[in-house]
């Protein structure tokens, strides 16, 4: 379980994290939403480490962050990037295999976890081919196997933090990719995600963080937090909520 | 997709090609030695009670002159392109060289020092001067690499992209340095530093070459063991961190060990370029960028490379010599051009 | 009883003299690094025992055809043990010292002689040539012949400069006359410039560039030009072009510029020199040109 108690982050002369708690519990989904600027991939930076936040702390299972060993904390906490900057001509299950490198788990486990991981991201008919010849999208996949691979199966006490990952995908597979999210996280795994789509986040999402200019402006279910009240005091527009006819969240309409 | 060469196939290969220019490095030369007694020589050399009779030439050419030339061949081959393989993962570029993080300026400075600064003083003491010249030549190395990686650091962490502009204004510094000497220097120690500058195997004897072996085989042991965490560096410095590896570490471990490697090869033979940058590039196309594979590959790599220049070197010109550097440069010139050609299409 | 110390001695005499005989008997394979003694060799009578020689050796111009070594700072120990020499020479320049040494240990022996220029470095080159060719008698007259010239040349030039002042001299060494370098003191060129009578304009050490200005204010009065690119009428033009400064000074205006062999200015003393600075001393002094080209 990571926790986050009053973070405080600041860049410069800019106050880029204020006072945000957060608890990310097993078997949760949390989407993290906010126009630009308003502190998400910081707030992820911070949650992994990447990031010295001003105040406050994170911990880790009770422990703080920093004081996790590297590959102790590799197999329980797992990072997801917005994009990546992989240059040399590896094979696409090479690129998942590295996901299993915090673990000594032996080469046929590590191979019938990356194709698992594969085909849960549904990029597993991409196995054989090299990495730079793909697309942005079937990348994105790629790397979402590979963080899936890293926690596998995603059992209680696991941690996975995404950013946007599904900016560069069609629409089918935003849904595939979440709905792997989901299953993750049904096996106990606890799942943060930065997403940039309202209805994505309405529809995975078991709470929703909204984030203005750093500061936590609601951290609720998805019918509490998405709100036309909400929603224009945060992102400026005029919306329409409703309820989606056949599976019931939230559905965000601008008018 | 194209398709690779099997890491095992490629290591029975690069043995073989390994144990073939060795035999070669070792059985040609201006001195036409007849075969027979080259390996009778050989064999003797090895403690073999072989009859010694009209050997004593061939003994001496094999055991004074080729053995430790062949033996020098190999660290340095193995050294550079090791180091190549280093920084190419530091940089996480393809095209990175051993020479971006200043080590090679550092070490002409240094060379410039010992070669202009002992004409000065009216000539070293003759027992001494090859040794200073070594030793200058790996100060200045290590040295610029210090202050490198020091400018490149702020706040415990190791910026990659800050060092290689530091590397690349240390490189330019050091050339004008260079430069400098240059201008200073007289005719004939101009000379030298010219032929200093364009790298050479001649000369080679064991005493000089021992330091060099100590730090090759120190390099060829500890490189291949941080080869996945390499891999997890190609992915990028905080991917590789949040799969457990100590990044800054590796970056501090990776610099030390090309400063070192790359210091000693050069005051060992001179400035030797393209082997750094051509030979892991090769492995890579034949075999994957698989750094479990790349680096024990590399080494053997460098190594047949460097024998196979030092033959050319040594023959095309007999009984003058090449500086090898030069031979280096007309391989590694147009392959690269080939690589970029071969990119386009 | 009383011939015996005297047969002692006659026998230890002739068996020092038959060692040096025979030491000069079993070096038959030369190989030369150094262009002036490749020079005194082939003027010893030594040439045909030459196998090899290094880039700086080039006259007399059949050495050519030998097997080069290399550059004199550069010897690769196996191509000259390929050439199965009996003795390598060489001056204080050869190297590097590891291939010496190497070479030293495969049995050849290496005899160093001296490349500065003065004349008792040239004695003591030819005396220590003469007794490895067994020559020494033709050493000895060839040292005491150059002293000879020298001398005499002195002598004409003391005499020339009673009636004519010394002229002001600048050596540029320049390639296809671009960048000449000026030669300084304590250079073989300025030891050339001095021994013809001349005043070596270039206070500085050694070869060094100087700027257009430089040279026109320097003014000399006569130029001597060595190119290591092209010959005689070819390097003058050059030279000219690439540095019209020196259109301006007297030596070009009053067409007093003179050729140099560059090979004549590495190595150390060569026997070519007496008849250079003759020729040179006939130039410094125009008046005196009768008695100089004698």
């Amino acid at each position: 379980m990571l926790q986050a108690e009053g973070l405080y982050l600041q860049r410069g002369s800019n106050e880029v994290l204020h006072d945000i708690h957060l608890q990310l519990s097993p078997g949760q989904v949390v989407g993290v939403l906010g126009p630009n600027g308003a502190g998400k991939s910081s707030l992820l930076g911070v949650l992994c480490g990447e990031l010295a936040p001003d105040r406050g702390r994170v911990t880790l299972q009770g422990r703080a962050l920093a004081d996790w060993a590297g590959q102790e904390r590799a197999r329980r906490l797992a990072v997801l990037p917005q994009v990546s900057s992989l240059g040399f001509p590896f094979r696409v299950e090479e690129v998942v295999s590295m996901g299993r490198m915090p673990h000594g788990t032996g080469q046929r486990r590590d191979a019938e976890i990356v194709e698992a991981a594969l085909r849960a991201a549904d990029a597993w008919h991409l196995v054989a081919r090299s990495y730079l010849a793909l697309s942005g999208g079937e990348r994105q996949r790629v790397h979402l196997a590979r963080v899936l691979a890293q926690l596998w199966p995603g059992e209680a006490g696991t941690t996975l933090l995404l950013d946007e990952p599904t900016s560069m995908l069609d629409p089918l597979h935003q849904h595939t990719t979440l709905e792997a999210v989901r299953r993750f996280a049904e096996r106990g795994a606890a799942v943060l995600v930065i997403l940039h789509d309202l209805n994505l986040a309405a529809r995975y999402c078991d709470r929703i963080l909204l984030l203005e200019q750093g500061r936590c402006h609601a951290f609720a279910a998805p019918e509490a937090a998405l709100t036309p009240a909400a929603l224009k005091a945060v992102y400026g527009i005029d919306v329409l909520v409703q309820a989606h006819p056949e599976r019931g969240h939230p559905l965000i309409i601008t008018r | 997709m194209k398709q690779r060469v099997q890491p095992r196939t490629l290591f029975i290969c690069l043995s073989l090609l390994c144990l073939l220019a060795v035999w070669l490095s070792l059985a040609l030369g201006p001195v036409s030695l007849p075969l027979f007694d080259t390996m009778r020589a050989g064999l003797r050399l090895l403690g073999l009670p072989i009859a010694a009779d009209g050997l004593q030439q061939a003994e001496m050419i094999l055991g004074q002159i080729r053995l430790p030339r062949t033996l020098l061949g190999l660290a340095v081959g193995a050294v550079l392109a090791l180091s190549g393989v280093a920084m190419q993962g530091l940089f996480r570029n393809p095209l990175a060289d051993p020479g971006l993080v200043g080590v090679a300026a550092g070490a002409a400075v240094g060379a410039a020092v010992a070669i202009v600064g002992g004409s000065w003083l009216g000539g070293l003491p003759e027992v001494l001067a090859p040794y200073l010249l070594s030793l200058c030549a790996f100060i200045g190395g290590l040295g610029v690499t210090a202050l490198v990686y020091r400018l490149g650091r702020r706040d415990g962490q190791t910026n990659v992209a800050t060092m290689l502009l530091a590397g690349v204004a240390m490189t330019a510094l050091g050339g004008a340095v260079v430069g400098l000497f240059s201008y200073l220097a007289d005719d004939a120690t101009l000379r030298t530093l010219t032929f200093w500058n364009l790298g050479s195997l001649n000369g080679a004897s064991y005493q000089r070459l021992w330091p060099l072996l100590l730090v090759a085989a120190g390099v060829a042991v500890w490189l291949p063991r941080r080869a996945m965490a390499l891999n997890a560096m190609l992915l990028g410095e905080s991917e590789a961190r949040h799969l457990g590896i100590d990044v800054e570490r590796l970056k501090r471990e990776l610099v030390f060990c090309t400063a070192l490697g790359v210091g000693a090869a050069v005051a060992a033979a001179g400035l030797i370029g393209f082997i750094g940058l051509v030979v892991p590039h090769l492995v890579r196309l034949l075999a994957g960028p698989d750094h479990r594979v790349v680096l024990p590959a590399s080494l053997l790599a460098g190594g047949v490379l460097m024998l196979l220049a030092d033959l050319a070197a040594r023959l095309l010109l007999a009984p003058a010599e090449l500086p090898i550097g030069i031979v280096t440069a007309f391989i590694g010139a147009p392959f690269f051009l080939f690589l970029l050609m071969r990119g386009r299409s | 009883m009383m011939r015996r110390p005297v047969a002692l001695l006659a026998l230890c005499a002739s068996l020092v003299f038959s060692n040096q005989a025979l030491a000069a008997e079993t070096l038959q394979r030369w190989v030369s690094a150094g262009g002036a003694l490749s020079e005194w060799i082939s003027a010893l009578g030594g040439e045909a025992r030459l196998v090899g020689v290094d880039t700086t050796s080039q006259h007399p111009s059949s050495l050519k055809s030998l097997p080069s070594v290399g550059y004199q700072r550069q010897l690769s120990a196996e191509g000259i043990l390929s050439l199965r020499p009996d003795v390598l020479v060489g001056t204080e320049e050869m190297g590097p010292p590891p291939v010496l040494a190497q070479i030293r240990k495969a049995g050849v022996r290496v005899e160093l002689f001296s490349s500065k220029a003065e004349l008792a470095a040239v004695d003591e080159n030819l005396k220590h040539l003469g007794q490895l060719l067994g020559a020494e008698q033709q050493a000895a007259t060839l040292a005491s012949g150059y002293h000879q010239q020298l001398d005499a040349l002195q002598a004409k030039v003391r005499q020339a400069q009673a009636g004519q002042k010394a002229p002001g001299v600048l050596l540029l060494v320049g390639h296809a006359g671009a960048k000449p370098l000026i030669a300084g003191q304590g250079t073989a060129g300025d030891w050339l410039l001095s021994q013809a009578g001349g005043r070596n304009l270039a206070a500085h050490q050694g070869y060094r560039n100087f700027s257009g200005e430089a040279l026109a204010a320097l003014d000399p009065d006569v130029i001597v030009f060595s190119d290591r690119a092209l010959a005689d009428e070819q390097a003058l033009q050059a030279l000219l072009k690439e540095n019209p400064a020196l259109a301006g000074s007297r030596a070009v205006r009053e067409q007093r510029l003179v050729s140099l062999d560059p090979t004549l200015l590495v190595g150390g003393l060569g026997p070519r020199l007496p008849a250079t600075l003759q020729s040179l001393a006939a130039t410094f002094y125009p008046a005196a040109k009768a008695s100089l080209a004698q």
